[in-house]
């Protein structure tokens, strides 16, 4: 080949090549014309090989020229790429496309009781002020309900507990209030003792709104050297912000328990309208907890030396909580099991 | 405790707005309930002299009453005649509104007269029962006044909750001493004096046999007492405070008694036999109509007030109908006394009888009032009812004054807030508590109507009271210890979030059984109730699956047909010698499982459960769980299994009998399981172990072997696993296949198989050895033939 047939060669192949690529309207089609452009058997690789047969003179300039015809080729390739990725991405939108407000396909839905999340919630905000989780049997004996905890025999108290009895030998019942795993605790653990106690109870009450024979109760029990009324106060008020938000105000005022001593009631500032009094608080105040020092009897009863310790409980009933929490007007949905009621209070916890 | 606000101001003077009042008193430990105003629906009524009474034209039993209301002269039609010209009534016009009637009163004709309003019976006041009678004023007051500031009818009452220790503040005057340390006002006793103890009166003995039960008794005779309406006021009063009016002699004992807390009962003098009285325990079979008509069986246990015959009172709890007194009787025997706290409880509780006597003498009445209350008693009787003071026989005597000592370290210690011994003297003065500082400490006389304070703690609230709970600041004790969840805790949530994230509602639900369900499950024993509330509970369930299948019936009849529910509780079973609580944890899976389009249509089954427990043993990081025999009832005997943990079976899973499915209404198969959580929760493991990851890629295999359709997959799979050993990566069942061409009872097993190790690739040799290995084991183990690789 001499080198007017090595232009002239170039010169064809650039025009056909630009042509195929140019007027390619697929990327099959451009992948083609890029092969029979550009490719192993392309006119300008056939000239490139028969370099060898160019005069000397002549191969520096045959050379550039097939240099610039495949730089040439490839920049068409890559522009005609570009503008045909451009149109197939276009198309998309109406090649390939779906209503997306169809339902998506959820894993089954499934969630927590609203008595397990607000309990857990009561719980942590304890465990993160340093108290561990204590627990006791439901059915329980007259002892650790009743005896222990300072509640006199035939003492009008005991009345109104409104005890449900098992039909078995022994003196046994089903608790009444979480208090017997104080006394559990406190036998079984030296002080210092901080601990929270979640459980089921039971009261032999007839289902209504506001009342049910099973009802879910945590309390605290502290007991250390120089623990004070104060302490408590600051403890539940530490709570009640982690509970109900940081602006929390918490009121204490004489109440009577058998198994404290100064007894307490506590209030906490209505978390519903931020204290300024509403339908659900009245004065802006909600009675959420009882709670006092714990007796000495208690002390005298586990073997705990009531001189060198003092020590705090209080308690209060979930359900009231969640009712108040998430505005439920009956007692008696959180024991139904309708799933239409879960649903709408599911939390992740 | 119901107070009238105007009762309590005779004793103290209270400057409060009601609302304020009843905030102080619930912060100083007396907890108003709420505050009521009994004739809130009283209005318009005045005050109006009657002119004239004549018969109305035109009916017997009318008349026709013409009163001056003040501005103007009205005519009223009357259904009664007690009133008489001159005389003031209360008159209520056209518009106004009455407690007693429904509707605001309009001008109506009544048998050809028109009748402007009308004039008012106590009952239509809403003050007494009394309807007989139209109310006749007993003070002056102008006509045109306003009636219900006339009678007193304005009164504001605090409902009061009595904490269950506090005895003392079931009268008013307990409530005003409350109120006099909280404001500082002045106490005042009006009316009340010392007992005139006049000479026994002549025939009346008093002996008490049972002295402990009844340290005290006060009997005095008042002769001459002549029945009628007791005054207006106190009426009012009495029907403020919550106890109906009925005549002057029975509404002088309650007012006397709601005034100072002091239970008193008057026997028909003439009625006892006798006339003395003795104070014993009942004999055995002994009866008494108590003065509710009901007769009642009294208990060896219990203390009655007798005559020389028989018993004429339950001590502390209710009078007999015997000696009851009636608008007849004339003479009087007015019983004071205390009685032993816990015995009226006993015998209050066993005839299931409440009464306001026993609810102070349970609680403990002040040994030293009884004289006191007798007195006012009997100033009231002589006022109301013309009764004269006879004398009386006190037997026994009140107990010295409890002291208790407190130490002012030690209040401030457990308050929380720095007293000084003087401060500590003076809280515990402002409450009326005597107190002398002594060496070591103080030494409070403990009042004797403060029966709830026996002890060191018992004073240091009441300075906390006394000095205000407000005062005490908040404070954070200094707790050297990491708060948390023990490791099985924990786990227990995780069990709890296990399900929950697998997409089943939690739900609780109450661990009572109806007798026909508590043989629910036939190997666990039920605890019956003692004391049932109803049929509903007549024991405590051996499972939760009753409950859930409850809560299912409940979905399905609301159209939630998709049911996926999980309870976690404890379970009561009896044991030999002790009863067992267990807690469980047990899922409900039936209906479709989805319930919204594009939802799965598949119905849930017995797999659904299965690997609902693999999930959780899986996600508990408990190793070793197997199946293993049909359980039995309540299960479906084709579909369910025995859960085992290494071997020790923990519970069930599979489907229920359609049996039980059926008697819950559920149309469906009923997948469930039910697993104990202690086992459960004990298996899980320790924190996992790295194991290596390789980075090879694996040699694949499918294979399928034809084997006996009755042995178990879950068999087969364990042999595969045993049998592919380390080089088997991955094992997975992929196609079970029965039918033609297989021969009838033969089944296909296809396994997709994964060999891969963690340091190289393996080769095709070592892979065809492996599979032949574990064909062989298969055939040996279970005659499975190697069908295709
Ligand atoms: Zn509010």
């Amino acid at each position: 080949m001499n080198d007017v047939q090595a232009m002239e060669r170039l010169g064809e192949a650039r025009g056909q090549g630009l042509a195929a690529i140019e007027t390619a309207s697929s990327l099959e089609e451009l992948r083609a014309a890029e092969v029979a452009a550009l490719g192993r058997r392309s006119p300008v690789a056939e000239v490139q090989r028969s370099l060898g047969t160019i005069d000397l003179a002549d191969r520096p300039r045959i050379g550039r020229e097939v240099n610039r015809v495949f730089e040439d080729l490839r920049a068409a390739v890559a522009a005609r790429r570009v503008a045909l990725e451009a149109e197939a991405e276009a198309d998309v939108a109406l090649t390939d496309r779906i209503d997306v407000t169809l339902p998506g396909r959820r894993p089954p839905p499934g969630g927590l009781h609203p008595l397990t999340s607000t309990m857990r919630a009561v719980v942590d905000a304890f465990i993160s002020l340093g108290y561990r989780v204590s627990e006791g049997p439901e059915l329980e004996t007259e002892w650790y309900n009743f005896d222990a905890l300072n509640f006199p025999p035939d003492h009008p108290a005991r009345l109104t507990q409104d005890t449900l009895y098992p039909d078995v030998p022994g003196d046994l019942l089903l608790r009444t209030h979480t208090s017997p795993v104080q006394i559990r605790t406190m036998e079984a653990q030296e002080p210092p003792i901080y601990v929270v106690i979640p459980g089921r109870c039971f009261r032999r009450d007839t289902p209504d709104a506001t009342h049910l024979p099973v009802f879910q109760q945590v309390e605290i029990l502290a007991v250390d050297e120089g623990l004070s009324l104060a302490d408590m106060k600051g403890t539940l008020e530490a709570w009640a912000r982690a509970m109900f938000g940081p602006d929390q105000r918490v009121r204490i005022y004489p109440d009577y328990f058998p198994f404290v001593e100064p007894g307490a009631g506590l209030d906490v500032s209505c978390f519903l309208c931020g204290g300024r009094g509403c339908r659900v608080c009245g004065n802006g105040w909600i009675e959420l907890l009882g709670a006092g020092m714990v007796h000495p009897a208690l002390f005298e009863n586990t073997g705990i030396d009531p001189e060198r310790y003092s020590g705090f409980a209080a308690g209060l009933g979930i359900e009231r909580v969640a009712m108040l929490l998430h505005g439920v007007p009956d007692i008696r949905m959180f024991y139904e099991g309708d799933v239409r009621f879960l649903s709408q209070l599911a939390r992740s916890a | 405790m119901r107070v009238p606000l105007g009762w309590l101001g005779e004793f103290v003077t209270v400057a409060l707005a009601p609302e304020d009042l009843a905030e102080r008193m619930t912060m100083h430990g007396l907890p108003v309930d709420r505050i009521v105003r009994p004739w809130e629906g009283l209005s318009g009524v005045v005050v109006a002299r009657v002119l004239e009474v004549r018969d109305h034209p035109g009916a017997d039993r009318l008349c026709v009453a013409r009163v001056d209301a003040g501005s103007e002269e009205r005519e009223v039609v009357v259904g009664v005649r007690n009133m008489g010209s001159g005389d003031l009534v209360p008159y209520a016009p056209p518009g106004a509104t009455l407690p007693g009637v429904d509707a605001p009163l309009e001008r109506r004709e009544i048998r050809g007269v028109a009748s402007e309003g009308m004039l008012c019976s106590p009952k239509e006041l809403g003050i007494s029962g009394d309807h007989d009678r139209i109310l006749v004023l007993e003070d002056a007051a102008d006509p045109g006044s306003d009636a219900a500031a006339t009678i007193g009818l304005g009164e504001v009452v605090l409902d009061i909750e009595v904490l269950a220790n506090r005895a003392d503040l079931l009268s008013i005057l307990g409530v005003a001493r409350e109120v006099a340390a909280m404001t500082g006002e002045d106490l005042r006793l009006p009316g009340i004096s010392a007992s005139e103890a006049g000479p026994a009166p002549i025939g009346v003995t008093v002996e008490v046999a049972d002295p402990d039960r009844c340290p005290r008794y006060l009997a005095t005779v008042v002769r001459g007492v002549t029945a009628g309406s007791s005054p207006l006021r106190a009426q009012v009063r009495l029907t403020a405070a919550g106890m109906r009016p009925r005549w002057n002699v029975v509404d002088a004992t309650n007012y006397a008694m709601l005034e100072l807390g002091q239970p008193l009962h008057a026997f028909d003098l003439d009625r006892l036999a006798g006339p003395g009285i003795v104070v014993r325990r009942a004999s055995p079979g002994e009866r008494l109509v108590t003065l509710d008509d009901v007769e009642r069986r009294l208990a060896e246990d219990d203390l009655v007030i007798a005559d020389r015959e028989r018993a004429v009172a339950v001590a502390g709890v209710i009078g007999g109908a015997d000696t009851e007194v009636s608008e007849e009787t004339r003479d009087i025997l007015l019983e004071a006394a205390v009685f032993e706290p816990r015995g009226v409880f006993r015998t209050s509780r066993r005839l299931g009888l409440r009464t306001e006597a026993s609810m102070r003498f349970d609680r403990g009445v002040d040994p030293e009032a009884v004289a006191e209350a007798a007195a006012r008693a009997t100033a009231l009787l002589a006022e109301w009812a013309g009764g004269k003071g006879a004398g009386s026989v006190d037997v026994g005597e009140p107990p010295g004054r409890r002291t208790v000592a407190i130490r002012p370290e030690r209040a401030s210690a457990l308050l929380g807030v720095e007293l000084t011994a003087s401060e500590v003297r003076e809280a515990l003065g402002r409450l009326r508590i005597p107190a002398r500082e002594e060496a070591g400490g103080i030494v409070a006389e403990i009042p004797p109507y403060r029966v709830d304070v026996t002890r060191e703690v018992d004073l240091v609230e009441e300075v906390g009271r006394s000095v205000g709970y407000g005062l005490v600041p908040s404070t954070l004790p200094g707790i050297r210890q990491a708060g948390g969840l023990s490791p099985e805790q924990r786990l227990r949530r995780r069990l709890a979030d296990l399900l929950a994230g697998a997409g089943l509602w939690e739900t609780y639900s109450f661990p009572f059984a109806a007798d026909e369900d508590l043989p629910f499950v036939p190997g666990r024993e039920p605890i019956r109730m003692a004391n049932p509330i109803s049929a509903d509970d007549a024991g405590l369930q051996t499972s939760l699956l009753p409950g859930l299948l409850r809560a299912a019936q409940r979905n399905v009849a609301q159209r939630t047909t998709s049911v996926r529910l999980f309870e976690i509780a404890a379970t009561f079973r009896a044991g030999h010698p002790d009863p067992v609580e267990e807690e469980r944890v047990a899922a409900l899976l039936t209906g479709p499982v989805g319930q919204e389009w594009p939802a799965e249509r598949r119905e849930h089954d017995v797999l659904d459960a299965t690997g609902l427990v693999e999930h959780v043993v899986d996600g508990l990081g408990a190793a070793g769980m197997g199946l293993g025999e049909v359980p039995g009832p309540p299960w479906h005997p084709g579909r369910s299994a025995v859960v085992t943990i290494a071997g020790e079976p923990i519970g069930e899973v599979g489907e229920l009998h359609p049996r039980v499915s059926r008697r819950f209404d559920l149309p469906g198969r009923v997948a469930a399981f039910e697993l104990r959580v202690g086992p459960l929760v004990a298996a899980a493991g320790e924190a996992p172990r790295y194991r290596d990851i390789s980075r090879f890629p694996p040699v694949h295999r499918d294979v399928a072997f034809v084997l006996d359709a009755s042995v178990p997959a879950g068999d087969v799979r364990a042999a595969l696993a045993e049998a592919g050993g380390d080089l088997l990566d991955r094992g997975v069942l992929f196609d079970v296949f029965e039918g033609a061409p297989l021969p009838q009872g033969k089944r296909s097993l296809a396994f997709s198989l994964d060999f891969r190790v963690p340091d190289r690739t393996l080769t095709d040799p070592e892979v065809e050895d492996r599979v032949r290995a574990i064909a062989e084991r298969l055939r040996g183990e279970f005659g499975a033939e190697l069908r295709a690789g």
